[in-house]
């Protein structure tokens, strides 16, 4: 069988260092196949020289055996590839047919008609449905997803890459978009999944090609491999991961009591939470995205006002308090958008590190700041997480969005924090740095610290959590006695089947 | 003539040229650059109108001549945010000011004492030019590829990128066809005087602007925000030296009117509107 794709000898360097060496990659005709590695392995710059958003500096491309060099991203769509980005390319402001059309509009005048008919019939091929001439900004995140592929289907894309196409979707529905990834190879598409979940590669995906540090090491089938291989080819070494101690609680530290929060639309996207976490425990909250997990954080550390309901830190009511009390008195948030919420770009690490813990000693000092304080907390910070940075006193901006998620996570950690509240606080990290992370939220819950921790991955949750609430519509549940770490309990309460 | 027809006439007179400049900003400000540079455009335009249209006695040529002189500042404004990645509110500063000294500069050196009439073509055909340019404008926007574009790349550059569009390419064009239209604001400003003088857009860049924020970057009730402002313009002539209740009100404060209108409206209190949200963004 000839190859959809094929790729060899690529080597991509920016400045003197290499994304890519000499990476041979072949997908064949009709599979899906998944591409995994660490943060930095080199997938999404692999997936970015076949969609001709970069040209790489060694190495020839083949689709369909017939050899290529993209100019730009149009010429590789023009030959049939599509790719969907990990925050997807769907622009809020426009509806969904526009968003459909945009880039591959063929005439100058845009027949709505028509292409509404085109676009029923592809979206029917998939069993999916559309208001078309709604803004897209309504659209959840599986709903725009599966636009997504329907946008590969109007661009008549044979190989598809979709970068890491479930990390906002609920267990339910990534398993909905494989089977409709599979109908697609079924078809004779090609897909190419680049992915960091390693069930979903070993529960859906025909071959796995694996990358490390720019270098391929392995390309499976993927009947002859398991999860715990797969593990360790992707890092390098075999995985331990401390597994979550009992819990063994200790004084409630937040109580949260019919908590009412508005949202951004001034809907009510809080409707009641009611929950308590105690010191010691780390408490995972599972949710499809939008469904309130934004607004109980901000109402938690305190930027979004509770409409009626209570809450209580360490014994005290603050309600009402403002944040930066929070703050003092022991809260510490990482963020959900860390580049825009977490850190200011143009600042330095050492102010940076300083953010939002400013107004505790050691950093201040009566009416002073204290600088040297300031320098050995930032370089703690850096430390922990081992941040690559070329200097604490360069800006935010220079450093990588890996190393910059890293930083502020390393940061919620400081000065003896008492609740710390992660918002997908492994976003874009790889395994090692997502083990790195949880065990030193561990670490501090063991020192009486409690942890609430929300994510889309419901695994990555089960695995490093000692229980999980589940948020569905503005409401807060709790699993029933026993079912606490029960799969498949929990996704059904995600979606709001009990 | 009736005080009414006359308060009507006035207001078209006045509120065409309003309308195309924003028209213009409206084109530049959906693929994203923020333009207070219109201005700048504006009286570039005027001004160059004025001189070759004196200097060659043609109003054809006088009018091309304005349009040309449009794209070119428009086109600074484009090399400057998107070449050089100056801060868009920043390098519109810089062309109005270069504008000011520029036009004030041209006009000593090279017609001070010209006391000959600008050639100019009639009034209502620019009147009836900004009212299809609106037409148009809403069409294109809804309708065809490039509008779609433009919609795109003003909301979100990078992932219009990511679909294979060109945004650079796109902001390159929308301010081309920015400074068509901001020139023609211009070329009827000075022929509604027909000559030119010292800043006499005055501030007009700014209330086209102001008006296009109200106007929620829509063409259509743009066009009604500035028939607005140019009904409180016309409102101020006609009402100057009126006494109300007995009142003296000084010529000044008559004058303000229309700023005063722009300050409420921009101000939020005739409605918020959405700005498109990749204005400004590289």
């Amino acid at each position: 069988m000839t190859p959809a794709v094929r790729m060899t000898g690529i080597t991509h360097r920016f400045g003197a260092l290499a994304a890519l060496e000499d990476v041979d990659f072949e997908v064949a005709v009709g599979s899906v196949h998944a591409l995994v590695g660490e943060n930095g392995a080199g997938k999404t710059t692999l997936m970015r020289v076949l969609y001709g958003a970069l040209q790489p500096t060694e190495g020839a491309l083949f689709v369909d055996e017939i050899e290529r060099r993209w100019r730009n991203s149009a010429d590789a769509i023009s030959h049939h590839i599509g790719m969907v980005s990990q925050h997807y390319s769907i622009i809020h402001e426009l509806t969904c047919l526009q968003n459909l059309v945009l880039g591959a509009e063929g005439s100058f005048l845009l027949p709505a008609d028509e292409m509404k008919k085109r676009a029923d019939h592809l979206a029917a091929k998939m069993g999916f449905e559309f208001d078309w001439d709604a803004e897209a900004s309504g659209l959840s995140p599986s709903a725009a997803q599966k636009l997504e592929i329907v946008k590969l289907l109007w661009r008549d894309s044979r190989i598809m890459i979709l970068d890491e196409p479930t990390a906002m979707l609920s267990p339910v529905d990534s398993d909905a978009l494989y089977i409709s990834l599979k109908q697609l190879a079924s078809e004779g598409a090609t897909v190419i999944v680049v992915t960091h979940r390693i069930p979903e590669v070993v529960q859906h995906c025909e071959r796995v090609t694996i990358l490390r540090g720019g270098k391929k090491v392995a390309d499976l089938r993927v009947s002859e491999t398991s999860a715990e291989l797969l593990a360790e080819l992707i890092v390098g070494h075999a995985v331990t991961r401390p597994a979550p101690t009992a819990p063994n609680p200790g004084a409630a530290v937040i109580e949260a009591q019919d908590l009412v929060v508005r949202g951004a639309r001034k809907d009510h996207a809080l409707k009641g939470a009611t929950f308590t976490i105690h010191s010691g425990e780390v408490v995972g909250l599972a949710g499809v995205d939008g469904n309130g997990q934004r607004e109980l954080f901000h109402a938690l550390i305190g930027t979004l006002p509770i409409e009626s309901g209570r809450l209580v830190f360490a014994g005290d009511e603050i309600t009402t308090t403002r944040a930066c009390t929070r703050l003092m008195e022991g809260m510490r948030l990482i963020p959900e958008d860390r580049h825009e919420e977490g850190v200011i770009q143009d600042w330095s690490l050492v102010d940076n590190a300083t953010l939002g813990l400013q107004r505790i000693p050691p950093l201040t000092n009566g009416p002073w700041s204290d600088l040297v304080a300031r320098r050995s907390l930032a370089q703690r910070v850096a430390d922990r997480f081992k941040t690559k940075h070329s200097g604490l006193y360069k800006s935010m901006r220079s450093l990588s969005g890996g190393n910059q998620q890293r930083f502020v996570a390393a940061r919620a950690l400081e000065l003896d924090p008492k609740l710390i509240l992660a918002f997908q606080p492994t976003r874009g990290l790889d395994v090692d740095g997502t083990a790195q992370v949880y065990a030193e939220i561990r670490n501090a819950c063991r020192n009486g610290a409690a942890a609430l921790v929300a994510s889309f991955d419901l695994d990555e949750l089960l695995e490093n959590c000692d229980r999980t609430l589940v948020i569905n519509n503005g409401r807060v549940f709790e699993p029933l006695t026993g079912q606490e770490r029960d799969r498949q309990a929990i996704g059904q309460l995600m979606v709001g089947a009990k | 003539m009736t005080e009414v027809e006359q308060l009507l006439i006035n207001t078209i007179v006045l509120s065409a040229p309003l309308v195309l400049a924003a028209l213009g900003g409206l084109i530049s400000e959906r693929s994203g650059v923020i333009n207070i540079a219109l201005e700048g455009v504006m009286l570039t335009a005027a001004c160059i109108t004025a001189i070759v249209g004196v200097a060659t006695g043609s109003a054809v040529i006088g009018l091309a001549a304005g349009i040309g002189a449009g794209i070119v500042i428009s086109l600074l404004h484009a090399l400057f945010t998107q070449a050089f990645s100056i801060d868009h509110i920043v390098s519109g500063m810089a062309i109005n000011a270069l504008a000011i000294g520029g036009t004030n500069f041209m006009t000593k050196a090279l017609s001070e004492h010209s006391q000959e009439r600008v050639p100019v073509y009639p009034n209502w055909a620019y009147y009836t030019l900004a009212l299809a340019a609106t037409f148009w404008i809403g069409f294109y926007l809804k309708h065809t590829r490039g509008g779609l574009h433009l919609l795109a790349v003003g909301n979100d550059p990078d992932k219009s990128r990511q679909m294979g569009l060109d945004p650079i390419k796109v902001r390159y064009l929308a301010l081309v066809g920015s400074g068509v239209l901001a020139g023609l604001a211009g070329v009827l400003i000075v022929s509604n005087a027909q000559s030119f003088s010292d800043q006499m857009t005055a501030g007009r860049g700014f209330i086209a602007l102001a008006a296009l924020i109200l106007g929620g970057w829509r063409p259509w009730p743009a066009l009604g925000a500035c028939l607005l402002f140019g009904l409180f313009s016309a409102l101020q002539l006609q009402m100057q030296g009126t006494r109300i209740m007995g009142a003296d009100i000084p010529y000044d404060a008559w004058k303000a009117l229309p700023y005063l209108v722009t300050i409420i409206a921009l101000a939020g209190f005739l409605g918020r509107n959405r700005a498109p949200a990749g204005l400004g963004k590289p």
